[in-house]
């Protein structure tokens, strides 16, 4: 179990973490979702102690490693918090082999020779490379080094094991099976795991949980049903690629909130004290529906119904993003195959719904987060 | 030597032109090289081998630089390793600081190290007083040749402790608390390339000094006359002498630039 109580740190001037605070629970693998720059590395180098946070207090499995009791200041070497650490890039000792890097750490233990020699290659049989114990790490592909550096890091036992954005370090048409490789490995472990990532889906496979970082602290966290029904901000939507847009509550109708929307008028599921107060309100691409005006053969009372222009189209693998102006920008997502038969193109009129039970309201903060989002989360 | 991307007339007059600048340059750096090996017929170089003036330069000579080597080693190698993962206030200006024999004048040098340890300099009392008059001694030649050439070892060092990957000794960091283990088993082998070949530059370079060795040590035959003195003087005195000294420095030279080029090459695990 970690526990990181309001954490700042600041570089020169710039603050990177602000207050941050975050509880991983005991054997859980949790996913800090977010993007480049925000923060992610730094919170897993003060969990290392590598870096030294600037306030703050951080808790491993209830004893304080780094922080201040009274004015007494503690910090724990980051080899003695028993914590595995493996790097974004590929920090294997180049000069030793596959068994010297994996060994590094057992031989601080100071165990006999035979133990060493014994433990390295079941630390090898667990990450399946134990054929490849006489290698440089030159001559092994980006995913079995990573397995080597996973392998590497749990020498020592650790009780937590940080990743940062291990799967970047394996060519890209790899990726996809070494992270499944890799959640294997991770639950077979049963350790608590924070994992950094600033790619949705992949926090979507690797984790329990997630919580989402941005602007030096933890903007929400929670399972993926969670996060993506009810984002909790502006901020959290934009970054999951979910539809957020800002409106008034004017007033209740059938138990529902009506909201203005650039003069357009939407009803959701949410709660009377919102009625007079700027929203923001978000939906996911999945829950839009778009049809031609023309088959107009739905229950209107069910849903929200909208008709606005196509201005945006991306095909991807099966599905294809359709952004449809309808006074504000709504994004919906259908397969290939829809699109064909509905045969969209850019600039048609179309009809767009989403029930009222889908949209997530909350009360507008007021606070604009600009965050330029430097690769798009897929 | 193929031009596949010469197209226009343009192109090819630039690169005409520009072949005639390098084969020029080319020719004003190995001809005078040549010169000195057409100086000397293969029988001659036998006997030179055997003139007692000859070896006793190259003696002092190796030994010198050799010693000054080692200091460098011992005093320039921790230095990098400091000014290479620490920072603090004023630190650009001691890093200029050290640089500074490289670019400087070695007549100045020369002077500057009169100034610090002649009998009349500032330290000049307290080796009256311990007995040692340095110029005019071997040991001048040796400081002579530590202060120009150590600045090398520093530098190649330093840059080879800089560009060492971060998470890798954060790696380590975390697999041991001995800082000690982790310079010798990881931040030692993965620099000693860069370390080897500055310590080869700094050998090379104070096995040339000259300027200051002359000014400091003076120019004492056995004592203190290494090889490129004892060169000058023989251009008057014994010419072909000096034309075998050359071409020893010339072969050196050449030996430690290829090795410090095959050292940049090798990576690790290319071994099989």
């Amino acid at each position: 179990m970690i526990k990181i109580n309001s954490v700042t740190k600041s570089f020169k001037e710039k603050r990177v973490l602000g207050n941050l605070s975050l509880e991983v629970k005991e054997k859980e693998i949790l996913s800090l979702l977010g993007p480049n720059g925000c923060g992610k590395t730094t919170l897993l180098n003060i969990l290392s102690g590598l870096t030294r946070q600037d306030e703050g207090n951080i808790y491993i499995n209830d004893v304080l490693v780094s922080g201040k009791v009274g004015t007494k200041k503690v910090h724990i070497k980051p080899s003695d918090r028993k914590v595995g650490y493996v790097f974004q890039n590929i920090s294997l000792f180049p000069h030793m082999r596959v068994k010297d890097n994996v060994a590094y750490g057992l031989k601080s233990l100071h165990l006999p020779k035979q133990e060493v020699k014994k433990r390295t290659e079941k630390l090898l049989d667990f990450v399946d490379l134990r054929e490849y114990a006489k290698f440089y790490p030159s001559q092994l592909s980006g995913g079995q080094k990573q397995r080597i550096a996973l392998a590497r890091s749990l020498a020592t036992e650790p009780q937590v094991l940080l990743l940062d954005e291990p799967v970047s370090a394996v060519d890209p048409q790899l990726r996809e099976s070494f992270r499944l490789e890799l959640k294997n490995y991770l639950q077979a472990l049963k350790i608590t795991v924070v994992y950094v990532t600033h790619n949705l889906s992949e926090a979507f496979v690797m984790s329990d949980r997630i919580a989402v970082m941005g602007n030096g602290r933890i903007e929400q966290i929670g399972d993926r049903t969670e996060i993506f029904d009810k984002p909790s901000s502006s901020y959290v939507a934009k970054f999951l690629g979910v539809n957020a847009f800002k409106g008034k509550g004017v007033g209740t109708h059938a138990g529902l909130l009506e909201i203005d929307v650039n003069g357009v008028r939407v009803f959701a599921r949410a709660t009377d004290g919102l009625v007079g107060k700027e929203v923001v309100a978000t939906v996911k691409p999945d829950d839009v529906v778009i049809s031609r005006p023309a088959d107009e053969a739905f229950d209107r009372s069910l849903f929200n119904a909208v008709e606005g222009t196509i201005i945006e189209m991306t095909q991807m693998r099966s599905t294809a993003q359709v952004t449809v102006d309808v006074g504000f920008l709504l994004k919906t997502r259908l397969s290939l195959s829809e699109v064909k038969k509905l045969s969209l193109t850019i600039g048609d009129k179309a009809c767009v719904r989403f029930s009222a039970d889908s949209l997530n309201v909350f009360a507008d903060s007021g606070v604009e987060q600009n965050f330029i989002f430097k690769e798009s989360p897929k | 030597m193929k031009l596949k991307f010469a197209k226009s007339l343009s192109d090819k007059i630039i690169i005409a032109i520009l072949i005639l600048i390098v084969f020029t340059y080319f020719l004003f750096v190995i001809l005078p090289i040549v010169a000195i090996f057409l100086r000397i017929e293969p029988s001659q170089v036998n006997a030179q081998l055997h003139n007692a003036a000859i070896i006793e330069a190259i003696k002092l000579s190796l030994f010198t630089a050799g010693t000054a080597t080692l200091i460098a080693v011992v005093l320039a190698v921790p230095t990098a390793y400091f000014m290479a993962t620490r920072n603090f206030h004023g630190k650009t200006i001691i890093d200029t600081l050290i640089d500074l024999p490289i670019v400087l004048p070695p007549a100045v040098a020369g002077v500057a190290l009169l100034y610090a340890f002649a009998p009349k300099g500032l330290l000049g009392p307290v080796f009256n007083k311990l007995g040692y008059v340095l110029p005019g001694s071997t040991i001048a030649v040796i400081i002579a040749e530590t202060f120009v050439a150590s600045p090398f070892l520093l530098r190649s060092a330093k840059t080879g402790f800089e560009n060492m990957d971060r998470d890798v000794i954060n790696s380590a960091k975390m697999l041991t608390d001995s800082r000690l283990r982790i310079f010798f088993t990881v931040t030692l082998p993965l620099s000693i390339r860069a370390i080897i070949s500055g310590a080869m530059m700094t050998w090379a370079r104070a096995l040339g000094e000259f300027g200051a060795t002359l000014m400091f040590a003076g120019n004492l035959p056995g004592v203190t006359q290494t090889m490129p003195l004892a060169i000058y003087v023989f251009l008057y005195s014994d010419p072909l002498a000096g034309v075998m000294l050359s071409i020893i420095l010339i072969a050196i030279a050449f030996a430690v630039l290829i090795t410090v080029k095959l050292l940049e090459q090798k990576r690790f695990g290319n071994k099989k």
